[in-house]
């Protein structure tokens, strides 16, 4: 008699410590569209104020590339109440920091702060959204601040244009066919009435989603939502739609050059689908077994043991609407790529015929599992994930599901997705070589 | 109806924004108060004291195993406590090293040691297995005379490549001057000590003091209090009581009167200044936290005095920090800087102004308040990192702290007065009683330390060599004797070396050499032609990892794979170096004879190339001893120097068979396996 609630209270403490890890949110629409997200944890005394706009390079003028992540240096210029210059010191001087990032599909900006000054990091993004000045000392500043980071990131950097080489060949019609930082020429050739375009169009909160994470009370944190974004005016309405691609049923090749580099790289991708889909998560899990950690078999064989290569990595780099699955390797000695690309086919075909065995397969979702807890272990992974999921998934409730989605990959699923999406026939093959003088 | 009174409400809103004044910046909230989880704690019949906080945020756990024992002397064999550590967590007697290794990587945990303690981390659902190894791993080492060989090696080498590092020689006098070579702070591990270690010493090192008296494990996350409880219950009240030896400390002492302590490290390119005292502050006292923002206003950030004065106004350093320690035994007041040779002495004097000013004068409000909120800030911030909430669950039982020490943190951060701030710094920076330790390059600062006037006369300067011996003033005097001019030292060089006709017919040269690095072999090739060429090659493991080549008028280095020419300038510097005898070309070519300085116990006269380079030629053997090449990055200056030993003949000529390598506290030594003259040597390595 006793033993059976005994149990039973088991069970249910069970059920509850695994409820308890999930990252509970709240979210709402404001009248002007801005979608809002609450996420409550007064663990420590810390707040992430931080706005998402639905606003990447994919959403440029093809001849004004460069234009989103311009604007992430733009909108820290000053608004029509922070004057230049002082964005950083009214953070600091709160014992906060900030920071923004951009990529093909959304901008995103934040501070973190002590909690007492939530409302400082909503005066702040509501200023950003409402009346940034937008003047030529400004744009003329930040284009010498984005020339040195392309100079620093890209061109003086090994490899630098590896991916903007890969974008530029697997990509024909879709907007991803540009790289990030874009066209400096571009955005020489840009006017102030361009920029203040720009900002007009995609600056709109019907186009963001604010996202409020940390130590807050909610009614009195939508009270002041309300208060800072509540007056800022819904703009005209955005269509994100894009060309789509055609299948690539055949493979091709292509060479680019790199003035920094004395190894080649060799490198197959395969244009794969958008990151909501399953598939694109099973790839994340085969990119992983190839290539994560020494153990891993890409690396095991061509680096460890066949001494190959001096690198080799596999990685998805999944967007929005389409992925790039790459496969790299950097030859070592005397190695040709054409041996490379026949390694990774080796491995690739085992993948396509046979099933990975169950302890690497449990080792993956021991890696996954991993991965998704330390993505979650700080606010500010916390607030950038629930943005990405509301704002490009379209489901912000993936941050605590899209990990059973992993869990529930099975060693068949990563047979099937493997001989459907890297077929030899479905790829590139892009020779990165080092550039020398006659060429 | 229900739509009605939603869109009043909107209005009600409306109306409220409409008063919301954009123009200023909000006023923040009060200061919050910092939710640490409540604790709760159990003590094994062993001592063994454990806290565990429950966290269930996130799937995960932590375990801290730390073993607060008072610090103790290891005299004879320092090192030995770092060796235990060392060897901790390579298995254990019932699991081998490999099987330990793997099946922690298969958990994606992490397992660490050392000799006072363990951590571990990884989900929860292994959080059995987790402590299960660190358990198994701390309790039953297994410690073999093969590893110990091998981490012995391995901190022989650590020591190995700290010789010539004047850093690293700054911290260990710096330490063992404030609290004196025979307290636990103050002594340093030497190659002798290490070597003294046996295994007996480690395992004895281990029954001593990996005891569980003071010992307390901090376990955060995802966990359950009952079962983790009876886990830790079930795996370590096997361990045995015991409490280490009890040891009584001597109270180290501050100098009767502020002195200069000058170390002389002659390869320095840039002085460590260290103006010291120790103090007697622990972490509950009251002046606690004013201590905290004395020492962020004074040295604690960019903004800081001692920031502002020595790099932004003057531009003598890249930063100058300070720090007021608080420790239950001994702690020190320490205020420092890297500086350029020339305004060593300079650097003391505003030094000793910004110490004066922060003890003199009241801090400005608002220099306070700024510094208030970057204190608040980096408080907060840290506290979302587990290891920050165990950190501080340790600290209230280890320092005696009040439970509400943290909780409570902020606001005792900004009560604090400027008043307070004042007599924290004139209570714990020791203007009178200073050591002030510069360690640097004699030959140049000394003699201008020795004139810096401090409260009516100047400051006493004592000096002692890299190991804290009391040394006499060093004779910096030594003069060039009448007449000798640098052509004089080149041509007694060439001479040396087999003369300048010999020399003139060498047409080419080709050397082979061999390192070691951590037990990887490295492969040096070097050719040199009378034609400007010049191929240097470093391979490891039969591949390049950095090559050089010259052939006349182009020229390019590949480092690590990535391959670069040579700028106008660097060609020019290559040319130069390129000659199979670059002294042939330094005859007559405004090359200046400096001086006269000791290297490795030899006097040397010092030729100055370039601004980038000096050579040092032995005055009894006219051989070259040194090269000292300085190049500058991010703003710090380095030095690489190169050491020439070993002189052979080969062909009749004289070769350095021993080349040492350093830069920064990294070093390399390479031995020459063959050299062959006029020979070996194509076009086709040039290519």
């Amino acid at each position: 008699m006793k033993k059976l609630p005994l149990f039973l209270l088991l069970s249910i403490l069970l059920v509850f410590s695994s409820n308890a890890q999930e990252v509970s949110f709240e979210e709402y629409d404001l009248s002007n569209g801005l979608h809002v997200i609450l996420h409550k944890d007064n663990t420590a005394p810390i707040v992430v104020t931080s706005i998402a706009y639905h606003v990447g390079a994919k959403d440029e003028d093809p001849e004004r590339t460069g234009f989103a992540h311009f604007f992430e240096h733009l909108l820290f210029e000053g608004t029509k109440n922070i004057g230049r210059g002082e964005w950083d010191k009214i953070v600091s001087s709160k014992g906060g920091r900030n920071n923004a990032t951009t990529n093909d599909d959304r901008t995103y900006y934040y501070e973190v702060f002590p909690s007492n000054a939530l409302e400082t990091g909503l005066w702040l993004e509501s200023e950003r959204l409402l009346h940034p000045v937008i003047e030529q000392v400004g744009v003329d500043t930040q284009n010498e601040v984005v020339k040195e980071e392309k100079r620093l990131r890209v061109d003086n950097r090994p490899y630098g244009n590896l991916l903007a080489e890969i974008k530029k060949n697997l990509f024909v019609e879709h907007p991803y066919r540009w790289s990030t930082i874009g066209s400096m020429e571009h955005l020489d050739a840009a006017t102030l009435e361009e920029f203040i375009a720009f900002n007009n169009k995609f600056y709109i909160p019907n186009n963001a989603a604010l996202i409020i994470a940390g130590d807050i009370d909610i009614p009195s944190t939508k009270k002041m939502i309300q208060d800072y974004f509540g007056p800022i005016p819904k703009g005209a309405k955005i269509e994100h739609s894009f060309p789509k691609e055609k299948p690539i049923t055949q493979e091709f090749k292509a060479t680019a050059y790199d003035t920094n580099i004395q190894i080649p790289a060799i490198v197959a991708c395969y244009r794969t689908p958008s990151f909501t889909t399953r598939d694109a998560r099973v790839l994340d899990m085969i990119s992983t077994y190839l290539s994560n950690g020494n153990s891993s078999k890409l690396y095991k064989k061509l680096v460890d043991d066949k001494k190959m290569a001096l690198a080799v990595q596999a990685v998805n780099l999944s967007q929005e609407d389409y992925g790039i699955y790459a496969i790299l390797a950097l030859p070592l000695g005397e190695t040709s790529l054409d041996a490379l690309v026949m390694e990774f086919d080796e491995e690739i075909q085992k993948l396509q015929t046979e099933l990975i065995s169950e302890k690497d397969h449990k080792k993956l979702l021991n890696q996954f599992e991993n991965q998704f807890v330390n993505s979650n272990a700080t606010l500010e992974g916390v607030a950038g994930s629930l943005a990405n999921y509301y704002l490009l998934y379209g489901d912000t409730s993936l941050i605590n599901t899209e990990i059973d989605l992993y869990r529930s990959i099975t060693r068949e699923e990563i047979r099937d997705v493997a001989k459907k999406h890297l077929g030899s026939n479905q790829r590139l093959l892009l020779e990165y070589l080092p550039k020398t003088e006659n060429q | 109806m229900k739509k009605s009174i939603l869109s009043l409400f909107l209005l009600i809103t409306c109306a409220l924004t409409a008063q919301l004044d954009r123009s200023k910046e909000p006023k923040v909230g009060p200061i919050p108060e910092i939710n640490l989880g409540v604790p709760q704690t159990f003590k094994l019949d062993n001592g063994l004291q454990v806290i565990v906080v429950e966290n269930h945020k996130l799937p995960r756990v932590s375990y801290t195993l730390a073993i607060d024992n008072p610090p103790y002397v290891e005299g004879e064999i320092a090192g030995v406590s770092q060796l235990t550590g060392s060897l901790l967590g390579k298995g254990s007697t019932n699991i081998d090293k490999d099987t330990y290794n793997e099946e922690v990587d298969y958990m994606g945990a992490s397992i660490t040691f050392s000799s006072s303690g363990a951590s571990a981390s990884g989900l929860s659902k292994y959080a059995d297995r987790i402590l299960e190894l660190l358990a198994d791993a701390a309790l039953n080492p297994n410690f073999t005379t093969e590893e110990l060989e091998k981490e012995r090696n391995i901190l022989l080498d650590a020591i190995k490549s700290g010789e010539k590092s004047v850093a690293t020689a700054a911290r260990r006098v710096e330490s063992a001057l404030a609290y004196g070579v025979n307290h636990p702070y103050g002594e340093f591990v030497t190659q002798e000590s290490v070597k003294r270690v046996s295994l007996e010493d480690v395992a004895s090192n281990y029954r001593n003091y990996f005891v569980p008296k003071n010992a307390y494990l901090a376990i955060i996350g995802d966990v359950d209090f009952d079962k983790t409880k009876e886990k830790v219950i079930e795996l370590f009240q096997l361990w045995r009581k015991a409490s280490p030896p009890v040891i009584t400390l001597a109270q180290p002492k501050n100098v009767q009167y502020t002195q200069i302590n000058f170390v002389d490290m002659p390869n320095a390119v840039q002085s460590e200044i260290a103006v010291q005292n120790v103090v007697d502050l622990k972490m509950g006292d009251d002046d606690y936290f004013p201590s905290l923002l004395a020492n962020n206003i004074l040295g604690g950030g960019m903004r800081s005095y001692l920031n502002a004065s020595l790099r932004e106004d003057k531009g003598y350093t890249y930063g100058a920090r300070s720090s007021i320690g608080a420790d239950k035994y001994a702690s020190r007041f320490r205020a420092g800087a890297s500086v350029r040779n020339a305004v060593t002495d300079s650097a003391v004097t505003v030094f000793l102004d910004q110490l004066k000013r922060i003890r003199n004068e009241k801090v400005d409000p608002e220099e306070i308040e700024i510094s208030k909120a970057e204190y608040v800030g980096e408080f907060v911030m840290a506290l979302e990192r587990p290891e920050t909430i165990a950190r501080y669950a340790l600290n209230i039982l280890t320092e005696d702290l009040p439970e509400d020490f943290y909780t409570t943190y902020l606001e005792k951060i900004n009560a604090v007065t400027a008043e307070q701030i004042q007599e924290a710094a004139q209570k714990f920076i020791a203007l009178n009683n200073f050591r002030i330790v510069v360690t640097g390059k004699g030959s140049e600062v000394a003699e201008n330390l020795e004139n810096i006037p401090f409260n009516g006369k100047n400051i006493p300067v004592k000096y002692f060599d890299k190991y804290t011996n009391a040394t006499e003033k060093p004779d910096y005097s030594a003069k060039i004797p009448e007449g000798i001019t640098a052509n004089d030292v080149i041509n007694k060089y060439l001479d040396a070396l087999g003369g300048k006709e010999k020399l003139e017919g060498v047409q080419s040269y080709a050397l082979m050499a061999e390192a070691e690095m951590q037990g990887t072999k490295l492969n040096l090739e070097l050719k040199k032609t009378a034609k400007n060429q010049f191929m240097q090659d470093v391979k490891v493991m039969g591949n390049s990892m950095s090559r050089r080549v010259l052939d006349g008028d182009m020229g390019y280095m590949v480092m690590q794979g990535q391959r670069k020419d040579l700028r106008e300038e660097e060609l020019k510097k290559a040319k130069e170096e390129s000659a199979p005898f670059p002294e042939l070309n330094y005859l007559n070519n405004n090359v200046v004879l400096e001086g006269i300085e000791t290297i490795e116990g030899k006097k040397a006269y010092k030729l100055k190339i370039s601004d980038e380079k000096s050579i040092f030629y032995d005055m009894e053997s006219g051989l070259k001893l040194q090269e000292v090449n300085t190049t500058e990055m991010q703003g710090q200056k380095m030095q690489q120097t190169l050491i020439y030993d070993d002189y052979k003949e080969v062909s009749g000529i004289k070769f350095p068979f021993k080349l040492t390598q350093s830069m920064g506290p990294q070093s390399m030594e390479f031995f020459v396996q063959e050299i062959k003259v006029n020979e070996g040597v194509s076009d086709a390595d040039f290519e």
